[in-house]
Formats: C-alpha cells, structure tokens, sequence
C-alpha cells in the first residue's frame, strides 16, 4: 500500500489521498481498570467490505503481561523518510501509559496477525531517562521520538523518549523543556523548523481519573509551546487561560509548507487555531465554541470535552469530537481563521441523542477516531481512558467500547453513520474491553509528516 | 506476621510479613490483583480496608475523600496490622465519581493541594 518511491509512505499528501483503500486497521483494546484480569491487546479489524470477515477482530496480539493500558501508538517510520530506500513503515510502537512498557509490534510479516517484535521496559525507561506516562509517538526521519507526561515517580512536565530506528533508547530527545509545565500531544513542520506541544496534566494527577477541583489548582494544562525543532527547545508559550483549559491533541495542515495548526482544547471544548505571522511569531485564536448543554442530573451544563481532533488529507477538512455530548463535527477549514460546519453525527453521549447504534447500545462517546487517506471512511472508537470512562460511563464496564464506521462526503461536506459496519468490543471473548486509538498498515491521517 | 482477609472473596486469608507492598506480597501467594504503574500513582490497584492499618504514605493517586471512604493502593501499601479488604472493581463502588454531579470539598482533594482538616486512619 505505500508509495511507488523507495521508502515508506509517499511522496505528498496528494500522493498519498490516491493510494488504495485500507483494508486492515489495527486498534488498541484495554482490560485494565475494567475488572478484567487480562492483558490489554492489538485488534486486528478487517476493514474490507468485500471480505467475509468484514467489521470484525480478526486477530488479537495480548501483550505480555496485565495493567498496561494502551492508549496511543505510531509507526516506526512515515513519508518523512519516503526517499530512504532502507527504511520501510513495518512496525508499530505501541506504549503502555500505566506500565510505561514499550511493545514493538511487527505488522509486515503477517498483516493480518501482528507479532510482538521487542519489549522496552518501563523499567529501563525510567532508569535511563526518568521518563513515564508515555503518549504520542511520531518518526522523524529514521529515529523515534515519544512524549511523556512524567517523570519516573509521575510528576510533570515529563519529556520526550529518543528511541534509534532499532528501537535502542538513544536518551532524552529535547535539549531543554524549558519552563513548561506538562506535556501530552506534539506535532512538527520540519519547513518552519517547528514543534508544537500541548499539555494535559501530571500522570499523578490523570491518571487516578478527573477532578475538577484540580482545574483551579493549575493541576491541568491551559498553554501550547512552540519550539526550535532543531534547537529542541521551547521558544514561545501561548497562553489560552479558559479559552484553553486541556489542551489536548495538536495537528499541523498536511501541507509542509503551511505554518497553520489547530488544538483542541478539551475541557473548554474549543478549537484553537495557531499560525506563523509574517513577523514570524506564532498566533493563535479561538476558532470554534462548543456550548455546555444543560442536563437534567446535572447542577452545571456538560461541557463537550473535545478530546481529539484530525485535519483530511486535502487540510480541506477539521474534525472533532464531544465526548460527553456524543457528536462528532466536520468543518470546512478551507479558510483556517472562518471554520464552516458541514456535518454533524451523534453517537451514545450523556444527551441521550443517540443512544442506540446500529442495533448497540453505546457506552461512552465519539473519542478516537482515524480517517482514511481519501478522507471518505472514518473510524469512531468510545473509550477515553480507563479511570475516566468509569468517572463518566460507568456503564461501560460490562457494555465494553465500539468501533462505529462515519461514511464523510469530500465533495460537498457532510457525514452520515454507515449502516453496515460495527464493531463491538462488548462481545470480545475475553469479555467486554474498551478500543482507542486505530492506524492502518498503509499510513493514516494522524502519522505522516513531510520533510 | 499479619493475617489478610479478603472479604469479596469468600474471606479468604492469607499471611503476610508486612515489610513490602501488599501487592506483591499477596500476589506472591497466588491472589490476582489488578495493578498498573506499581508506584501508588495510578489507582489501578485500589482496594478498600474494612478492618485494620496500613501505611501507604507514598501513594499520591487517592483523594482525601477516597482516603475516608477506606481505598488503599496496594502497590505501595504495606500491612500495618491484620486487615480485611475487598478487592477489585466491585469495591470500586465509591472509587470513582462524577466530579460534575458530585464536587469534593476542598478538604476532600488530594493532600497536597487541600485545606487542612483531620482525615480518619486508614
């Protein structure tokens, strides 16, 4: 599925919006924090619709041991290292938020079942670089970087892992985390020599689940941070103050050549939208508000909590998700500073829009999602994160996550629920488990960068 | 030696030295627990003491409201006395709480950003 180049990925986005559809996609499954004693695991989804097997687990890789909880991953390698013909998008690294274990999981050998490759402890880890509470994992050329939100005894800002293309621990990756105080999400733009980071909170606080109170006791992010990717030190801090409160994931247009990013801010559920100016300071401004809905059981309206956000492959298209209310949004962002809403579809959520789907009832709300390279099939995953899913989903315990399928209209916007496709992790023959994040073999929406 | 009594499980007993982490002690003598980070930061492992003392003076997960309502993290708490617990998701019934719907009292944070006010033992 890659390119006609020699490494991985391809040549540009627009390349890359004409390679085939996927037909596999792999999403993490969790059993920790759900009372289930085992191991958290790779889903192997069959995501051919002309497969017999088609919107089902195919294939379950466990790791090793119990109380990992997996959450986010990457691939090793990406289109930034497209020209180097000894690289190839072959393994998956797969973190362990709660273990801070590493698993390396080969996907090439055979697509469909996933072997685990290598094993980073968290052990090592925290020895060598006093590093926990792993997230976002991106390539940059053949090296790996991965952030983390602690250090090893769980307190902020933690920093970032440099793993070599032999997945070796190489050190701390940043020169300095100057006077940051947390860390989550991070995206670059290699033409304007940029990183930008976003900030959840200390895996101490996180972790054991939400409070609000801790929100007024600065416990929680409210900035983004440019740096000097090559300097690898922050340069500028924005502050958001409410207009940020969480900010959570960090996209750059696909474009390299656009300075032009968005985050989404997820207690404030907002959109914020950040460029270079032409003094070459970075700007921000807030671009889209979700209104807290009122709720019967509630003494405050349920803010949205828009915890993740994906640019299309085209940057024609800004996607977002509420998870407390239950929709998912797409926005024209053809002009980046006037987002235009274009489609709007509910799925479970605590507003009761839409609590059956597909014949399932839906515990939790859109949370993860991925989309196809030709930006036509998104894929919708329902759990957060472990603790917060029983703060706000109790039921999802014994009801277990789904996979949802959004069929998104490139042409003239919109997007409507596909019919045929789900897949639901209640069934799963371990018991109920809980899916996140997705990436397919071929590349996704969410991965590639262009140097 | 101290003698542990798992309530939710048939109470059944076991003994155990008191000098390491009720985690690995009890998981040594063959009783699953859940656990994730194995450093009292996680929450993963909360079980919730109905009888006895322990000292988990390093954990950092548990709010005060948490620490009253007798949760335990097991990865670093160490018996102090004879104990009974229940363990598992199903004593996690006051573990986890809507923190919209059911707000803490700023004596209920975590002890480092709380008002004072005195906590029961644990």
């Amino acid at each position: 599925m890659e390119g006609l180049c020699c490494g991985p990925g391809y040549a540009s986005p627009s390349e890359a919006i004409r390679a085939p559809s996927e037909k596999l996609l792999y999403t993490i499954a969790i059993y920790t924090g759900t009372g289930i004693q085992k191991p958290d695991y790779l889903a192997t989804v069959d995501v051919d619709p002309n497969s017999e097997s088609y919107s089902k687990v195919i294939h379950r890789l466990e790791m090793p041991g119990i109380g990992d909880e997996l959450h986010h991953m990457g691939w090793n390698a990406c289109s930034s290292c497209h020209d180097d013909n000894s690289m190839s998008r072959k393994y998956l690294i797969v973190p362990g938020v709660r273990s801070n274990n590493i698993y390396i999981v080969d996907t090439a050998t055979n697509p469909k079942a996933p072997n685990l490759y290598k094993i980073i402890e968290g052990s090592e880890i925290k020895s060598k670089t006093n590093l926990s509470g792993p997230h976002t994992v991106h390539c940059l050329g053949s090296e790996i970087i991965i952030s983390f939100l602690g250090d090893a005894k769980g307190e902020a800002p933690g920093g970032y892992l440099n793993l070599n293309k032999d997945f070796e621990i190489l050190g701390r990756w940043e020169n300095s985390m100057g006077d940051i105080p947390f860390s989550y999400d991070f995206w670059y733009q290699p033409r304007h020599n940029v990183m930008v980071s976003s900030e959840w909170a200390a895996p101490n606080t996180f972790m054991p689940g939400f409070d609000l109170e801790e929100v007024g006791h600065l416990k929680y992010g409210r900035r983004l941070h440019i740096w000097d990717f090559k300097k690898k030190k922050p340069i500028q801090t924005m502050y958001l103050g409410e207009d940020g409160l969480i900010p959570l994931e960090v996209k750059f247009l696909h474009n390299p050549n656009s300075s032009h990013g968005f985050c989404g801010a997820a207690l404030s559920a907002n959109v914020i939208h950040f460029w270079k100016s032409e003094n070459g300071n970075w700007e921000w401004e807030k671009i889209i508000d979700i209104d807290n809905e009122p709720h019967s059981d509630w003494p405050i309206p349920i803010p949205g909590v828009m915890s993740a956000l994906l640019v299309s492959m085209d940057d024609k298209y800004l996607y977002i998700n509420n998870w407390l209310h239950g929709d998912m949004r797409q926005y024209n962002i053809t002009d980046p500073h006037n987002p235009v809403l274009t489609g709007q579809v509910w799925m479970g959520g605590l507003l009761g829009k839409a609590p059956i789907v597909n014949g399932v009832k839906v515990a939790g709300g859109p949370q993860m999602y991925q989309l196809s390279l030709d930006g036509k099939r998104m894929y919708v995953t329902t759990s957060l994160f472990s603790t917060w899913d029983n703060q706000f989903y109790p039921e999802i315990r014994t009801k277990g996550g789904v996979m949802l399928m959004i069929d998104c209209d490139v042409e003239n916007g919109g997007m409507k629920i596909n019919k045929d496709f789900i897949v639901n992790f209640g069934d799963e023959p371990n018991g109920p488990s809980r899916c996140h994040e997705s990436r397919y073999p071929g590349g996704d929406c969410t991965s590639d960068i262009w140097l | 030696m101290k003698k542990i009594t798992i309530a939710n499980r048939n109470n059944i007993t076991y003994e155990v030295k008191g000098n390491r982490p009720l985690l690995l002690e009890l998981r040594a003598l063959g009783l699953d627990l859940p656990y994730g980070c194995q450093y009292g930061g996680c929450i993963t492992c909360a079980a919730k003491l109905i009888k006895g003392k322990v000292d988990q003076k390093s954990q950092v997960a548990l709010n005060n409201r948490q620490i009253n309502d007798g949760y335990v993290i097991l990865c670093v708490a160490k018996a102090k006395s004879n104990c009974t617990f229940d363990i598992g998701v199903e004593s996690h019934d006051k573990l986890y709480r809507n923190p919209f719907i059911d707000p803490l009292a700023p004596h209920e944070l975590k002890s480092d950003i709380a008002t004072d006010r005195e906590i029961k033992d644990g």
